[in-house]
C-alpha cells in the first residue's frame, strides 16, 4: 500500500554561511500518512513542522532521509502535482483578483483552460466569494484571503491537501464552513494534512496525530487513543467533611463546584468504592462518568516530557 | 516543449505582465514611447512638389531633398541612442523589482508547491520581463521607422536591427538581475550591481588607452580579463550607432563574448535557484 506522506529518517541541516553553526531542524522524522485519513501535525513554535511540511514540498531540500508522496519521490515535480498546499503566512500578489490568482496557480496545477473558466466559480461560491472573484486581494480581508488560499489549494481536485493553520484569521461561521468543506473532502477520499497550532481544531477534525517537539517526533497516534481513559468523574452533592477528606486519599483531584464536589479516580474500583462510601452516607450522585484528556493535555504532557 | 509546459510558461509571462502592468511599469514606458512618436509625427514635416519630396524639416532646419537620407540616419541614430542609454537605465531600473519579488516569502513557496521545475518558473518570469520591455522597444522603433518612411521614403533597415540589439543587451542585464535577485532576493542590490556594470563598461571600452597608462602587468590583466568577461554594454553601443548609420561591422566580439556572460550568469542564477531552501 502506498501512503499518501511517507517519510524516512527526514533531517534537515541549516548551516549559517558565515559562522559555520549548524541547526537540526529536522531531526529524523518517520512519519507515514494513510490515504484519505485526516492528520494533524502539532509542536511548539520552533519544532520543525513548517520545515518538515517544506521538505515534502521540496522547497527545502532534505539534508539526508527521504520523502514520498503517494509513492513517488517527493523532489520529482510529478509527486507535487495530486497536493493542493495552503501557506501559512501567505502572500498572495495583491495585483491579482480572486479570479486571476485562482486561474494563474490553475494553469501551474496543470489545469487547461476550459477546466479552469468551470472550476473558478464553483470555488468562489462555496466559499462564499461569488461577488469578489472580480476584486483585487489586496481588497480582501484577512478571512477572505485564508478562504481565496484555500480555493487556490482545492483549485485542481488535489488528492492530498496540506493546509498550514487553514482557519488563522477566520471568523467562528467561517471556521465551521471551511469546516464542513473538509468534512466533504475526507468523505470523498481525499488526505487531509494539517498544520495548526488549534490544538482544539486539531481534536475536532483529525483522526491521526503527531506531535513534534525539537524536529523528532514526540508522540503519534490516533486522536481517539490518545486522549481515551484518563479517569473516572464522581460528582456528588451534600458531602460531609469527613467523608470528603476520606475519598480525598484516593482521588486524583478534588474540585468544589456549585455546592457540590467533584472527585476524579484514576482506576474504575477506587470510583466504584467511592459511590458504595456517598450512597451509604446519603449523598445523592449527580454524575459518575469516565473522562478523558483533551489533546491539549496530552501535548503539554509530552511537551514537558521530552 | 509540450502543450502543459507552454501553458505553464504562458501563465508565468502572463502574471509577469499583470505585476508590470499594475506597477505601472508597462504603461509608464508605453507613455514615454507614444509621447517620443507624437514628438516626432508633430516636427518632421516633409514639403512635397510636383509629387517628389522638395525639403525636409526637423527640429526646425530646413534641408534640400539631397540630405532626406542623412536626417533620417541622423534621427534614427539619436532616437537609438537615447533607447541605449537613458531607457536602457530605466528599463533595468523598473524591471529589477520584477524579479526578485517572486522570491518574497509567502509566495515562492506557494510557487515551489506548484507541479513545476524551478528553472521553469525562473525561465518565465525571465521571458516575461524581456517581452514587457521589448514590446515597448518595438513599438518604439516601429512606429518611429514607419513615420519615417512613410513621410519621407527612407526605409533604413540597420534602425530596427539596433533595436534588436538594445534589447539584446538588456537580455543580458536581465540576467545580472536575476541571479542577484536568486542570491540576496533585493531589487536594490540588483540594480546596483547593473548599473555598476553599465558604468564600467565604457571605462573598460578604453582597454588599449589603460594598458598603456597602466605600469603593472598586473593591473593590466585586470583590466584585460574585466574587459572580456563583463558585457560589453558600450562596445555594443557603438555596433547599434554602425547598424543605423549603415557602417559595417569591424568586430563581432562584444556581442558573442556578452552572450556567453549572459548565458553563464543566467545558469548560474538557474543553478543557485535548484539549490536554494525557501
Amino acid at each position: 500500500m502506498s501512503f499518501a506522506i511517507e517519510t524516512e529518517g527526514l533531517i534537515k541541516i541549516f548551516r549559517n554561511r558565515w559562522s559555520g553553526k549548524e541547526v537540526r531542524a529536522v531531526d529524523g522524522i518517520s512519519l507515514r500518512v494513510e490515504q484519505g485519513s485526516t492528520f494533524g501535525l502539532l509542536g511548539p513554535n520552533g519544532a520543525g513542522k513548517t520545515t518538515f511540511v517544506k521538505m515534502l514540498l521540496s522547497c527545502a531540500h532534505p539534508t539526508a532521509g527521504r520523502a514520498a508522496i503517494f509513492g513517488r519521490d517527493a523532489r520529482h515535480p510529478e509527486a507535487r502535482r495530486p497536493i493542493g498546499y495552503l501557506p501559512e503566512n501567505h502572500r498572495f500578489p495583491t495585483y491579482m483578483t480572486g479570479r486571476s490568482m485562482l486561474d494563474f496557480y490553475g494553469a501551474l496545477s496543470g489545469m487547461n483552460t476550459a477546466a479552469r473558466q468551470k472550476r473558478i466559480p464553483e470555488l468562489l461560491g462555496t466559499l462564499g466569494l461569488g461577488d469578489w472573484g472580480n476584486v483585487r486581494l489586496g481588497k480582501y480581508s484577512k478571512g477572505m484571503l485564508q478562504r481565496v488560499g484555500l480555493a487556490q489549494a482545492l483549485m485542481h481536485a488535489p488528492r492530498l491537501l496540506i493546509l498550514d493553520e487553514p482557519t488563522d484569521g477566520v471568523d467562528p461561521i467561517g471556521r465551521i464552513q471551511i469546516r464542513e468543506l473538509l468534512q466533504g473532502l475526507e468523505q470523498q477520499g481525499v488526505t487531509i494534512f494539517l498544520n495548526s497550532h488549534l490544538l482544539s481544531e486539531v481534536e475536532l477534525f483529525c483522526r491521526d496525530v503527531a506531535i513534534i517537539h525539537r524536529g523528532r517526533v514526540a508522540l503519534e497516534g490516533k486522536v481517539k487513543e490518545l486522549t481515551a481513559g484518563s479517569g473516572y468523574r464522581v460528582e456528588a452533592e451534600q458531602v460531609p467533611d469527613r467523608l470528603q477528606e476520606e475519598l480525598r486519599a484516593k482521588a486524583r483531584a478534588v474540585a468544589q463546584r456549585n455546592g457540590n464536589v467533584e472527585f476524579v479516580f484514576s482506576s474504575r474500583e477506587d470510583a466504584n468504592q467511592a459511590v458504595d462510601r456517598l450512597r451509604s452516607e446519603h449523598c445523592a450522585i449527580e454524575t459518575v462518568a469516565r473522562t478523558t484528556s483533551t489533546l491539549e493535555e496530552v501535548f503539554v504532557k509530552v511537551i514537558h516530557e521530552q | 516543449m509540450s502543450s502543459r509546459s507552454l501553458s505553464v510558461t504562458a501563465a508565468l509571462v502572463r502574471d509577469t505582465f499583470r505585476e508590470a502592468f499594475s506597477r505601472k511599469i508597462f504603461w509608464g514606458f508605453f507613455g514615454c514611447s507614444t509621447a517620443l512618436i507624437l514628438f516626432f509625427i508633430f516636427i518632421l514635416r516633409i514639403d512635397v512638389v510636383q509629387g517628389a519630396v522638395a525639403t525636409v524639416s526637423l527640429f526646425g532646419n530646413t534641408s534640400p531633398a539631397r540630405n532626406v537620407q542623412k536626417i533620417v540616419r541622423q534621427a534614427h541614430g539619436a532616437i537609438a541612442a537615447f533607447l541605449f542609454t537613458a531607457g536602457m537605465f530605466l528599463a533595468v531600473f523598473a524591471s529589477a523589482g520584477l524579479i526578485p519579488s517572486v522570491f518574497e516569502p509567502g509566495r515562492i513557496e506557494l510557487l515551489l508547491s506548484k507541479p513545476v521545475e524551478r528553472y521553469h518558473i525562473l525561465i518565465g518570469r525571465y521571458i516575461g520581463n524581456l517581452l514587457v520591455i521589448a514590446l515597448n522597444v518595438f513599438y518604439l522603433v516601429f512606429t518611429v521607422w514607419l513615420i519615417f518612411g512613410l513621410k519621407t521614403g527612407v526605409w533604413t533597415y540597420g534602425f530596427l536591427w539596433s533595436s534588436a540589439l538594445t534589447l539584446f543587451v538588456f537580455a543580458i542585464l536581465l540576467t545580472v538581475v536575476v541571479l542577484i535577485g536568486v542570491l540576496w532576493e533585493s531589487a536594490v542590490i540588483a540594480t546596483m550591481v547593473t548599473f555598476g556594470l553599465m558604468l564600467v563598461s565604457p571605462i573598460l571600452a578604453q582597454k588599449p588607452l589603460l594598458e598603456r597608462l597602466l605600469t603593472s602587468e598586473t593591473s593590466r590583466n585586470i583590466v584585460r580579463t574585466l574587459y572580456y568577461v563583463l558585457p560589453k554594454v558600450f562596445d555594443l553601443g557603438r555596433i547599434c550607432r554602425a547598424l543605423v548609420i549603415g557602417d559595417p561591422i569591424g568586430d563581432w566580439m562584444p556581442i558573442w563574448s556578452s552572450a556567453i556572460f549572459g548565458v553563464v550568469v543566467f545558469g548560474t542564477g538557474l543553478y543557485a535557484f535548484s539549490k536554494r531552501n525557501y
